[in-house]
C-alpha cells in the first residue's frame, strides 16, 4: 500500500477540483462600520451561499462598541438583507450565523487583545482551524498601528497568518512607505493583501482577458495604431458625508492614486509571463516606473459650485457640511500622462476624475489612428470617426467597438456605428461584488488582485510629484458647475492636442 | 432566470428557411422603435436539439434554465418522419430581457422546425443555414440515437460536440459500442456521467485505499453504474473489478468493498445546470471515453 500511496492518484484525472480555503479564523476589525456592513458581511454571506467556504470557520468582529455574540448576528443579519445581492436564505444564514462571534474590546487599551486571543485559541480548539488567520483591517489609518503591533506579538505557531489592509495607504510617499515599514516589521509582503476595490471588478479584469486572449487586439495595441487612451472615472455623487476624509484627501489621493493608476496599469502593462501574482504585478509596477512626470500645464484641477444633477439642485462643495468655506481641495483632477517606452512612446494617456460630474460612468477608451487615406468623398465620411475600443467598467459592464459602416442606400455615406459585447447580454448571471472575489482570494493565498508594496509607493511618488506642482498656484475655485464634465480648463487641455474629450 | 420584457413569436406551415431567417431579422428590427437602439443579439453557440415528439417538454425545460448561462440560438428539430407529408414547419421565438440599467435589452433565438417525411432525413442541410458563424455547435440528442442513420452522422459531422445522456438508452452497455465509434468524429459528452462527477471527486478522495477495490455496488441508473465501473478499472487499469447495481432513478449511493462512501455534499445538479456544465467543455474528454472503452469491450 506504500507503494501505491505514493503514485499519483490516477481517479483524479480529468475531475474539476474547486479551489476551497483551508479551515480558516476571519477578524473584522471594524466590526460595527459602514464597510462590515455594506460589503464584507454581504460578501462571506455570497460565499457561503455558493458554497466556497470551507466546513470548518469563523468569523470574528472586533469593535469597541457594547455588544454580544447575539446582538452582532442580529446586527449582521439585517445587514445581509439589506445589502446582499442574493435574495436572503435562512438555512444558509443559520449556518453562517452559528460561525460569527463578537469582541467588544480596544486594541489600544491594556490587554485589550486577552478577549480576542482566547476566543481564537478557543475557536482553534473547536474548530481546528489550524490556527490559520485572516486580518481585515476595515478601520481607519490611524488604528492601524495600534492593531498590526499587536496582531504581531500574538502571531499563531501554526498555520498561515494574512492581513487585509483598506486604503488610504498614506497620504505621501513618506506616510506610505512608513506604513510598508510597519506591516513588513510584523508580516512578510506575501501576508500583506492592500485591497483596491476596483482590482475585483469583473470587468477590470476582463481588460487583461480582453488584451491577452485575443490575439487581434495585442499587435495593435501600441503607439503605431493607438492615437492616444482616455480614462474616465466619473461619479454623480458628492463626498456623501465623508468631508473628514475629503478634505485632506481630495480627489488625487481618493481616486486617482488608486483605482485611476490601476486602470492605466492595466491597459498599458506588457503580457506577464503567467497569471501568478507576482508577475502580473512586476509588470504593473513596470508601467508606474515609466510614467512620465507631467509638468504643471498637463495636469488640470477643478472643484465644483453648485448645479444641477438628474434635475436637482445639488451645493456647491464649499457648501457641503464639514467642508471649509474656502477650501482649496479638488474634487476633479483631469491629466495629460505619458508611459515612456517602447510600446508607448508619444502616445498620450488623458485622464480624469471627479466628483459631481455629469454621469456616473468608468471606461477606458482606446482611440485608434484614423484610417491613413479614405478614398470616399469628404462629405461621404464626415460623420466618421476613428475607431475607439471602449471598455465599460461601471455602469453598462462590457466593451464597444466603433467602427465606419456605409449608410444603406444609393451612394456612398459613412457613419460610424457601435458593435456592443455587454455582460449583461452575453452573460446573464449576476456578477459577483468585488469584495467576494477579493475576500475568497485572500482566504486561498492569491495576492494577484491586491497592490504590493513598491506598487503603492510608485505611485505616491507620482501623486508627490503632481501635488508638489500645486503648491505654486491657487486655482478659482469653483471652477466648474455640479452636473457638468469638469472645468474648462480640462478641455483646454486636449484642444490644445487638437482632441476632445469623450462626449456620449 | 429572469422574466421576457417582450417575446415575439411567428409561426409557418411549409416554410422555407428564407421564411425563418426573414422573421428572426425582422424581430429583432422591431425592438428598435422611435430611433432606440436594437436589442443585442449576443450568442455564445448554436444549441441544436434533436427531440423525438415524446421528449419535447424536457427538451424545451433544459433549454429554458440553460438560457442564463447560454445564450445561443437554439434550434429544436423535431422529427416526423411518418407524418405522411412532406415539409418544415417551423415556430420562431424572439424572447428579449432586460439588462438591469441599460436601456437597450438582450434578445435571444428559439427556432422549433418540424421536419416532417422526407424532410427529417437532410437535417444537417436544414441546420447549416440558420447556423451562427463561427461559434461552436452543440447537438443535444435526445433518446438513443439511431446509430446506422443517416440524420445522426449527417449532424455529427458539422457539430463540435454531440451530448446525450445513455441513462435514456436501453439495452446497455451494448449501445456504447457505436458510441465509441464517434469519438475520433466529434467531441462527445454523456450527461449520465456528467451526474457521477460529485461521487468521482468523492472515491478519488478515498485513494490510496481505493486502489484496491474489487467489487463496488451502485445504486443509481444502470449507466451510471456502468460508467462508474468503467472509470475505475480504467483509471486503475484493472479489469476485474465487479459491479453490483440497484436500479434507481439518480445516483443514491456508492459501496466500495461492502463500506458506503461517504454522501457527496452539496445538493445534486439541476438538469439545465448540468447541460450549461457540458456546453462550457471544448475538447474531448479522454477520461469519459476510457470509462466507455472499459466497459463497452
Amino acid at each position: 500500500m506504500a507503494a501505491v500511496a505514493e503514485q499519483r492518484n490516477p481517479l483524479e484525472e480529468g475531475l474539476s477540483f474547486r479551489r476551497t480555503p483551508d479551515p480558516f479564523a476571519l477578524v473584522i476589525f471594524g466590526a460595527s462600520g459602514d464597510l462590515t456592513h455594506k460589503k464584507l458581511i454581504p460578501a462571506v454571506y455570497a460565499l457561503a451561499l455558493r458554497r466556497l467556504l470551507p466546513p470548518r470557520f469563523a468569523i470574528v468582529g472586533v469593535a469597541r462598541t457594547e455588544g454580544s455574540d447575539d446582538s452582532f448576528r442580529e446586527d449582521m443579519k439585517q445587514a445581509v438583507q439589506q445589502h446582499a445581492r442574493d435574495e436572503f436564505r435562512q438555512d444558509v444564514w443559520d449556518e453562517l450565523a452559528a460561525a460569527i462571534h463578537y469582541v467588544p474590546t480596544d486594541l489600544s487599551d491594556e490587554g485589550g487583545e486577552n478577549a480576542l486571543a482566547e476566543l481564537l485559541t478557543r475557536l482553534d480548539g473547536e474548530l481546528q482551524l489550524g490556527g490559520n488567520r485572516v486580518y481585515y483591517c476595515a478601520v481607519p489609518p490611524a488604528a492601524f498601528p495600534t492593531i498590526v503591533e499587536a496582531l504581531g506579538k500574538r502571531r499563531t505557531a501554526t498555520g498561515w497568518t494574512r492581513l487585509i489592509v483598506e486604503k488610504p495607504f498614506g497620504q505621501d510617499l513618506a506616510s506610505a512607505k512608513a506604513l510598508n515599514a510597519m506591516l513588513l516589521e510584523h508580516f512578510e509582503e506575501n501576508e500583506i493583501f492592500r485591497i483596491d476595490h476596483y482590482l475585483g471588478k469583473e470587468t477590470v479584469q476582463n481588460m487583461l482577458a480582453l488584451r491577452f486572449s485575443n490575439g487581434i487586439f495585442e499587435p495593435i495595441w501600441n503607439r503605431q495604431f493607438v492615437d492616444h487612451v482616455q480614462i474616465t472615472v466619473a461619479e454623480s455623487i458628492g463626498i456623501e458625508g465623508r468631508a473628514g476624509y475629503y478634505e485632506s484627501a481630495g480627489a488625487i489621493r481618493d481616486i486617482f492614486q488608486n483605482h485611476l493608476l490601476q486602470l492605466l496599469s492595466l491597459t498599458a502593462m506588457e503580457p506577464p509571463i503567467d497569471f501568478t501574482a507576482e508577475s502580473v504585478r512586476n509588470e504593473k509596477v513596470k508601467v508606474l516606473k515609466s510614467l512620465r512626470t507631467p509638468g504643471s500645464k498637463s495636469v488640470v484641477r477643478g472643484q465644483y459650485g453648485r448645479g444641477f444633477v438628474e434635475g436637482e439642485e445639488v451645493p456647491a462643495y464649499r457648501e457641503e457640511q464639514g467642508v471649509a468655506a474656502d477650501s482649496m481641495t479638488e474634487t476633479y483632477v483631469g491629466a495629460k500622462l505619458y508611459v515612456d517606452n517602447w510600446r508607448w512612446a508619444d502616445t498620450p494617456f488623458y485622464v480624469r476624475m471627479g466628483k459631481r460630474l455629469a454621469r456616473r460612468e468608468t471606461t477606458i477608451a482606446i482611440q485608434f489612428k484614423r484610417a491613413p487615406h479614405p478614398p470616399f468623398e469628404e462629405t461621404a465620411a464626415e460623420g466618421l470617426r476613428p475607431n475607439v475600443l471602449l471598455v465599460h467598467v461601471q455602469p453598462d459592464e462590457g466593451v464597444s467597438f466603433a467602427i465606419g459602416a456605409k449608410v444603406p442606400g444609393q451612394g456612398m455615406t459613412i457613419r460610424t456605428v457601435h458593435m456592443d459585447f455587454l455582460y449583461g447580454g452575453a452573460f446573464r448571471t449576476a456578477m459577483p461584488e468585488a469584495y467576494e472575489r477579493l475576500i475568497l482570494d485572500t482566504l486561498l493565498g492569491d495576492g494577484t488582485l491586491f497592490t504590493r508594496a513598491d506598487e503603492v509607493e510608485e505611485q505616491w511618488l507620482l501623486v508627490d510629484a503632481i501635488v508638489a506642482t500645486w503648491t505654486r498656484d491657487r486655482p478659482g475655485f469653483p471652477n466648474y458647475a455640479a452636473g457638468t464634465w469638469g472645468p474648462p480648463s480640462a478641455d483646454d487641455l486636449l484642444h490644445r492636442d487638437g482632441r476632445s474629450w469623450r462626449r456620449h | 432566470m429572469s422574466a421576457a420584457v417582450g417575446v415575439e413569436t411567428w409561426t409557418g406551415e411549409d416554410v422555407r428557411l428564407a421564411d425563418v431567417d426573414s422573421a428572426l431579422a425582422r424581430f429583432r428590427a422591431a425592438t428598435a422603435t422611435d430611433g432606440a437602439a436594437q436589442s443585442l443579439r449576443t450568442s455564445v453557440m448554436t444549441h441544436i436539439a434533436w427531440v423525438p415528439g415524446e421528449w419535447a417538454d424536457r427538451a424545451r425545460a433544459a433549454l429554458a434554465g440553460m438560457a442564463e448561462r447560454h445564450p445561443s440560438r437554439a434550434i429544436l428539430l423535431f422529427p416526423d418522419p411518418d407524418a405522411g407529408v412532406d415539409r418544415i414547419d417551423a415556430e420562431v421565438t424572439v424572447e428579449r430581457y432586460a439588462i438591469p440599467g441599460v436601456e437597450r435589452s438582450v434578445c435571444s433565438e428559439v427556432v422549433e422546425l418540424r421536419l416532417l417525411g422526407k424532410r427529417a432525413k437532410a437535417p444537417a442541410s436544414i441546420v447549416e443555414p440558420l447556423l451562427i458563424s463561427d461559434l461552436p455547435v452543440f447537438l443535444r440528442w435526445r433518446g438513443e440515437p439511431p446509430w446506422g442513420a443517416q440524420e445522426l452522422h449527417q449532424l455529427v459531422d458539422i457539430v463540435d460536440r454531440l451530448i446525450v445522456d445513455s441513462t435514456e438508452w436501453d439495452d446497455l452497455p451494448y449501445p456504447y459500442r457505436h458510441l465509441a465509434e464517434l469519438f475520433e468524429r466529434t467531441a462527445v459528452s454523456d450527461i449520465a456521467w456528467a451526474r457521477t462527477s460529485r461521487w468521482r471527486a468523492l472515491l478519488a478522495s478515498l485513494w490510496p485505499g481505493v486502489a484496491g477495490v474489487g467489487a463496488i455496488r451502485v445504486t443509481g441508473t444502470h449507466a451510471q453504474a456502468l460508467l462508474l465501473q468503467g472509470w475505475l478499472r480504467s483509471r486503475l487499469g484493472r479489469d476485474d473489478i465487479a459491479l453490483e447495481h440497484v436500479e434507481a432513478e439518480r445516483l443514491e449511493g456508492i459501496e466500495v468493498d461492502g463500506e458506503p462512501a461517504p454522501f457527496p455534499p452539496g445538493d445534486p445538479p439541476l438538469p439545465s445546470d448540468v447541460l450549461s456544465d457540458e456546453l462550457d467543455r471544448f475538447t474531448r474528454d479522454p477520461v469519459y471515453e476510457g470509462a466507455l472503452l472499459a466497459v463497452a469491450q
